[in-house]
């Protein structure tokens, strides 16, 4: 360790224990002084210092230079050994200040230090505290703010000229008279005689007869100095020759400006700074230099030399030695009884424990350590036995100094002051201010060795119970725990929140902030989350005591979304935020608001280029299944998706040809999910898009303005509104209103209408919350990469790709819609449906094609059915006009429409569809329109109209075949059809079955009349009836007449009641037949022969049922059942 | 009484954290935990004064406040087990078995294949457990 008088600790002992002056002086000095702004004491404090040319200490070093030679004072031990006192400082008090200090007065001294530094350290205030790492370089050189060094020396000073310790008791008196004064001699004598004197020295703590000095105060404007020379040498005779003249503010020519004013220092309130002074010249500073050093020298340190001789040879005589040692120890032992714990009154300066105080304190201040020590050591032992345990402490307490300044045993130095500082602690309040004194004390000496820990122990020891002092102690702590290896950040943390909370308590709202502020570093990360809330909430409450009601927002906004926090205490951070943010009386605009919170992974973008959706949902579906429903539909040309854009690059700038692109009038459309991550309810107003559009004319430029807007809005809290302005007349926005409940998430689907064309770019999204603040998400700040529904091919570009458009001319837009499609039906269910396909544009569109993605369910009827009636038109005419089925349907499953078709903005077009309930399930339908635009300027050819429809299927009829070989003819077969009802209500009319094939015929083994009374299939019930089956072919039998007309439509039996009129259907015609190929080619089996045979079943449902239900259309069921093979049954020989 | 155990990630993320009082003083035990770690990471970043206790997993403990007692617990994962507690004379053995005890549940509650590890705690058995733990605590160690 360095030289410990140079540590911070030694300079303050160096600086705090030292001889006092006292001085007494007559009010007509204090008015001469007062002309230079100083009283008696602040003019001459500057010459009080006396330092060895060679020491350190640069303070003086300017005065040594100007006129100064080395001021080493010599000084010899009481044993006659000669040294050389390094810095050598007087302390000067006015008698009437030598007391102990008023606590109260004390109080509110240290408050005001504190109060001050809180309003220099304003500045600081609002900037951000630097991240932790930083931190251990901020403090690392004793940068700790400045005014604790000055607090804990006002701390140090309120324990001041207590009657234990002597070095606080004046060492000499300067008597000091005006020249002006009216017979200056008795003034001199009546100076000491008054009653004024402290009472220390009245009530025998200290031993009156002090060293005095007289200097007269001679004001050189008042005159030339021969009366002041005149009483000085009366002085002389009557005094002595302790008697000086002092001639100040000998300044001629008006006030004197002093560079480096010297008096700065030495005053409290800098207010006047540079007038200090302003009369006295050179020749008074010399001079009043001169006569401090000689009252040090010559006066001041021979006295303490001569009085430390002379206790010395007293206390060796007394005390030390065997002897004595035995006779003490006796005597101390008879004193035992009376001894009590009034301690004040049992030592007067005559005392032997009291002379070897003073003995030690002398031989201390005169840096005689070792003497000091060995006193210090006799005199504890006395005090501890005494019980005395105030002067006990102390003793402690310069014992473990001495060790210190020695740098001797650490481990005694530190005992000592710890049992000095229990001590003072146990006798109670008398004890606590001399208890913070050895702490802070002690504190040091642990810094000094870089023992941070224990020092910080020490100063949570020493916060006390009143507030504001404890406050400072405990944020010393916080930084000696930072300060310690390895730094304790999570005490550090800690300690400053708990002083930031005995800040605030006792109303130093800037210090608090301050250290939550520091301590906001330690707790930055989200994991501690109650710690952070607290932090920051009440960060922002004092922000917003203070007036400073931005920063109190942006604090008290990252406790808003607190999901973790019970009920109540967001109910508080809610409306507190609210109520802070009213009143600053604007509406606030806050960039990444969190509440609610938006749900960027729930971001879909859905927008319609060439591909269109007749209904928002429709946009969901995965995009590969519209890929490969169009495969055939699109034309090869432009197979890939933005091949056309490639085509038409000069529309369209390179840049953008990876861009997405949406259509001029139609309305680009964002789902996200957002949620209220609180349990209370919570408003959210007026949620729209932010969005950004240039118009394609001055694309490039608008561009780069834009960007560069963005960049600045990045960096703002607040946000202009001009860009919304600037592009209301091309942008529509929906916005929405809705309340979020506790915990509640919302779908949230916002869009946006483009009306011009150009690029358009989201930005995010921006609302209202409590109709106080706006929120902005803004979408790419998230720099995850996102898929949008639309980019899922593209999945590598990222988000803020998939949110900007290139918005081309307005195109025709087919709207589409199939009526009347059930969402819910039995199987085998055959509807006619119409197909409904409107523009809304001006422009007209041709050569449309349609695809469906399940032709067993949907199948597209000729124009002339579409008014047909149903079932009517599917029933068998009476002159038959079979026409051809179209095969191609079948090879080819595009539908295209006739050549001439084309849709103007007048007149919708109609078209008939068939739909057959092929299978139970749930089935979700498909279809894909393609149109192509007529007006050939447009950049976009064609567009794809996509429908999408989810269809219940619930079981009906379960129906199965078996074929059996005839027993008595070999070209007939035995048909056996069960049917069960699996519905639970429904009930079915079997009508007719139809075997398919020309060479089949079959008929009714017997009426069905006889099997099923009723006529009717209820819920549940099962039927079985056997049919004769006939191969006409095999067994060359002529045709009969529907098979001369060389037509395959198989054969009908009526399974009605015998002799019913009802119409049979045609089950060899459209779209029936269609139907029936799609169920042959589902229900192909790998082995195919001429052997089989296809049945179909047409059933009704229940007229009954028909009436009841209200608006179901007359329901008719096909149910297919193909490749119908011979059971191989063993056969029986006969 | 046990008032606080709580769960810290090796990054001193509070995993799982408990209060067992009436009174709303979260904010304080919260306090408390963080500030313990300090004293755990000193006492493994220190191999002096963990060399002949190498392998032990119990920290003892960690420093006593005005009102508290705060026992650690280390993992080998360096996940730590904080335990406040009012009790002012506790025998080591009670706070070793709880501790064991407590280590178990924590076990059982992380090898669920829905926990994510280094998130919080969210089983509901694994609190159920806690609790059980330190409801018993109290018992054996007034018996």
């Amino acid at each position: 360790m360095a030289d410990p008088a140079k540590t911070p600790l030694g300079k303050m002992l160096l600086d705090e224990i030292n001889p006092v002056v006292m001085v007494l002086d007559t009010p007509l000095v204090e008015e001469t002084c007062r002309k230079n702004g100083l009283s008696f004491v602040e003019m001459l404090s500057p010459f009080c210092v006396f330092n060895n040319i060679d020491g350190e200490g640069f303070e003086m070093a300017k005065f040594e230079t100007v006129g100064f030679d080395s001021v080493a004072v010599p000084v010899r031990t009481a044993s006659d050994q000669p040294y050389r006192l390094q810095k050598f400082r007087l302390r000067l008090f006015y008698a009437s200040d030598i007391r102990q200090p008023n606590l109260e007065v004390a109080r509110e001294r240290l408050k005001q230090v504190i109060t001050q530094a809180g309003e220099n350290g304003d500045s600081e205030l609002c900037s951000d505290p630097p991240p932790i790492e930083n931190l251990d370089a901020r403090f690392e050189s004793e940068n700790l703010p400045s005014w604790f060094a000055f607090f804990n020396k006002e701390l140090v000073r309120s324990a001041s000229f207590s009657d234990h310790e002597a070095f606080d008791h004046p060492v000499a008196c300067l008597l000091v008279v005006s020249s002006k004064d009216e017979q200056p001699i008795n003034q001199f004598v009546d100076l000491f005689n008054t009653n004024k004197l402290p009472s220390l020295l009245n009530d025998g703590a200290m031993d009156p007869k002090i060293l005095n000095y007289y200097l007269l105060v001679h004001d050189n404007q008042d005159g030339t100095t021969d009366k002041a020379t005149k009483i000085l040498t009366e002085m002389r005779s009557t005094f002595g020759s302790d008697c000086q003249l002092l001639c100040i503010n000998s300044s001629e020519d008006g006030p004197v400006e002093h560079q480096d004013n010297p008096w700065v220092r030495y005053k409290s309130e800098t207010s006047s700074g540079q007038n200090l002074g302003s009369f006295l010249n050179v020749n008074d500073i010399n001079e009043m230099r001169d006569i401090m050093q000689e009252l040090s020298t010559k006066q001041i340190i021979p006295c303490m030399e001569q009085k430390i001789r002379v206790l010395n040879q007293q206390v060796s005589a007394t005390r030390k030695g065997f002897k004595n040692q035995i006779k003490s120890l006796w005597w101390r032992k008879g004193k035992d009884e009376i001894a009590d714990s009034s301690n004040g009154s049992m030592y007067t300066f005559s005392s032997v424990e009291s002379q070897i105080r003073v003995l030690g304190d002398y031989a201390f201040m005169l840096r005689d350590y070792e003497l000091a020590l060995s006193n210090y050591r006799l005199i504890s032992t006395d005090y501890k036995l005494d019980k005395a345990w105030k002067r006990y402490a102390g003793v402690q307490e310069m014992m473990g100094l001495s060790y210190f300044l020695l740098d001797q045993s650490r481990k005694e130095a530190e005992y000592c002051l710890e049992n000095a500082f229990t001590t003072y602690l146990k006798i109670g309040p008398s004890g606590q201010q001399n208890a913070t004194r050895c702490g802070l004390w002690w504190v040091e000496m642990l810094k000094t060795r870089y023992q941070f820990r224990e020092a910080a122990s020490v100063y949570f020891r020493i916060c006390g119970e009143e507030p504001l002092h404890s406050a400072v102690m405990l944020e010393q702590a916080s930084y000696c725990y930072l300060l310690s290896t390895p730094p304790m950040l999570h005490k550090y943390g800690f300690h400053l929140v708990l002083s930031g909370e005995r800040y605030k308590k006792s109303d130093q709202i800037k210090h608090a902030i301050r250290t939550y502020k520091n301590a906001i570093s330690v707790y930055k990360e989200a994991t501690w989350s109650h710690i952070k809330d607290h932090i920051y909430f009440n960060i922002g409450q004092w922000y917003a005591y203070l007036g400073r009601y931005d920063l109190a927002v942006s604090h008290v906004l990252e406790v808003l979304a607190c999901s973790h926090q019970s009920k109540t205490s967001q109910d508080i951070f809610l409306r507190q935020f609210l109520q802070i943010v009213q009143k600053t009386g604007r509406i606030f605009e806050v960039p990444k608001l969190q509440l609610p919170e938006i749900k960027i992974s729930s971001l879909r973008v859905i927008f319609e280029d060439h591909r269109t959706y007749a209904t928002p949902a429709v946009a969901s579906v995965k995009e590969s299944i519209w890929r490969s429903l169009e495969e055939d539909l699109i034309p090869s040309l432009s197979t890939g998706r933005t091949n056309w854009l490639e085509l038409h690059s000069k529309l369209v700038a390179k840049t953008y040809k990876e861009s997405n692109v949406c259509v001029a009038g139609e309305a680009v459309r964002v789902d996200f999910e957002i949620k209220n991550p609180l349990q209370i309810p919570i408003s959210v107003s007026s949620v729209s898009l932010i969005c950004e559009l240039a118009a394609s004319s001055d694309e490039t430029q608008t561009d780069a303005n834009s960007q560069a807007g963005k960049l600045q809005n990045d960096n703002e809290l607040t946000m202009t509104t001009s860009r919304e302005s600037d592009n209301n007349s091309f942008l529509t926005l929906s916005k929405v209103d809705f309340s979020l409940g506790g915990g509640e998430v919302v779908m949230v689907q916002l869009t946006v209408t483009p009306r011009i064309e150009g690029i358009l770019q989201i930005v995010g999204v921006r609302w209202n919350l409590s109709s106080a603040v706006v929120g902005f998400h803004n979408f790419e700040s998230n720099p995850r990469r996102k898929k949008s529904a639309k980019g899922r091919q593209r999945g590598n570009r990222s988000l803020s790709d998939n949110l900007k458009f290139v918005v081309i001319k307005s195109l025709p837009k087919l709207e589409g819609f199939i009526q009347p499609l059930p969402t819910s039906t039995y199987a085998g269910d055959v509807r006619h449906l119409v197909l409904e396909l409107r523009n809304q544009s001006e422009c007209t569109v041709k050569n449309l094609k349609l695809k469906v993605s399940h032709p067993r369910f949907l199948n597209v009827g000729s124009q002339e059915s579409l008014d047909a009636d149903f079932p009517a038109c599917l029933e068998k005419r009476t002159e038959h006009h079979y026409v051809q089925p179209d095969h191609n349907n079948i090879s080819q499953p595009v539908f295209i429409f006739p050549e001439d078709t084309i849709i103007t903005a007048e007149t919708p077009l109609l078209w008939p569809l068939w739909f057959r309930a092929a299978v139970p399930g749930n089935i979700s339908l498909y279809l894909t329109i393609y149109y192509e635009i007529e007006d050939s300027s447009s950049s976009m050819r064609y567009r794809t109209l996509r429908m999408h429809h989810n269809v219940q299927v619930l079981p009906s009829l379960g129906i199965s075949f078996q074929v059996s070989p005839c027993p008595s003819k070999l070209e007939e077969f035995l048909v056996q059809m069960d049917v069960v009802n699996r519905t639970s209500t429904k009930s079915f009319q079997v009508h007719q079955l139809a075997s398919v094939g020309e060479q089949w015929e079959i008929s009714l083994l017997e009426p069905v009349d006889t099997i099923l009374p009723s006529q009717c299939l209820v819920a549940g019930q099962s039927l079985s009836c056997f049919f004769m089956l006939k191969n006409q072919r095999k067994s060359g039998i002529s045709e009969n007449k529907t098979s001369s007309t060389s037509v395959p439509l198989g054969s009908v039996v009526r399974l009605g009641p015998e002799g019913s009129t009802e119409p049979l259907f045609d089950t060899s015609s459209s779209p029936l037949v269609d139907f029936h190929r799609n169920e042959r080619l589902h229900q192909e089996i790998s082995h195919q022969g001429d052997s089989t045979v296809d049945f179909i079943l047409i059933s009704r449902s229940l007229k009954s049922d028909l009436d009841s239900g209200t608006s179901d259309p007359p329901q008719l069921f096909s149910h297919h059942s193909c490749h119908c093979r011979q059971v191989p049954v063993p056969k029986l020989k006969i | 009484m046990i008032v606080c155990v709580a769960v810290v990630g090796h990054q001193n993320n509070p995993l799982y954290i408990q209060s067992f009082t009436d009174a709303d003083d979260a904010l304080k035990l919260h306090h408390i935990v963080h500030c313990s770690l300090d004293v755990v990471d000193e006492r493994v970043n220190n191999p002096k004064k963990s060399g002949p206790t190498l392998n032990e997993t119990f920290l003892g403990l960690l420093y006593p406040t005005e009102n508290y007692k705060v026992y650690g617990y280390l993992t080998n994962t360096k996940v730590k087990f904080i335990l406040v507690t009012t009790d002012l004379d506790v025998r080591d053995a009670d706070v070793r078995n709880f501790f064991r005890r407590f280590h178990a549940a924590y076990v059982d509650a992380v090898s669920n294949p829905f926990h994510v590890p280094g998130k919080k705690i969210t089983s509901k058995t694994f609190a159920e457990t806690v609790s059980t733990i330190v409801k018993s605590f109290g018992l054996s160690s007034a018996g």
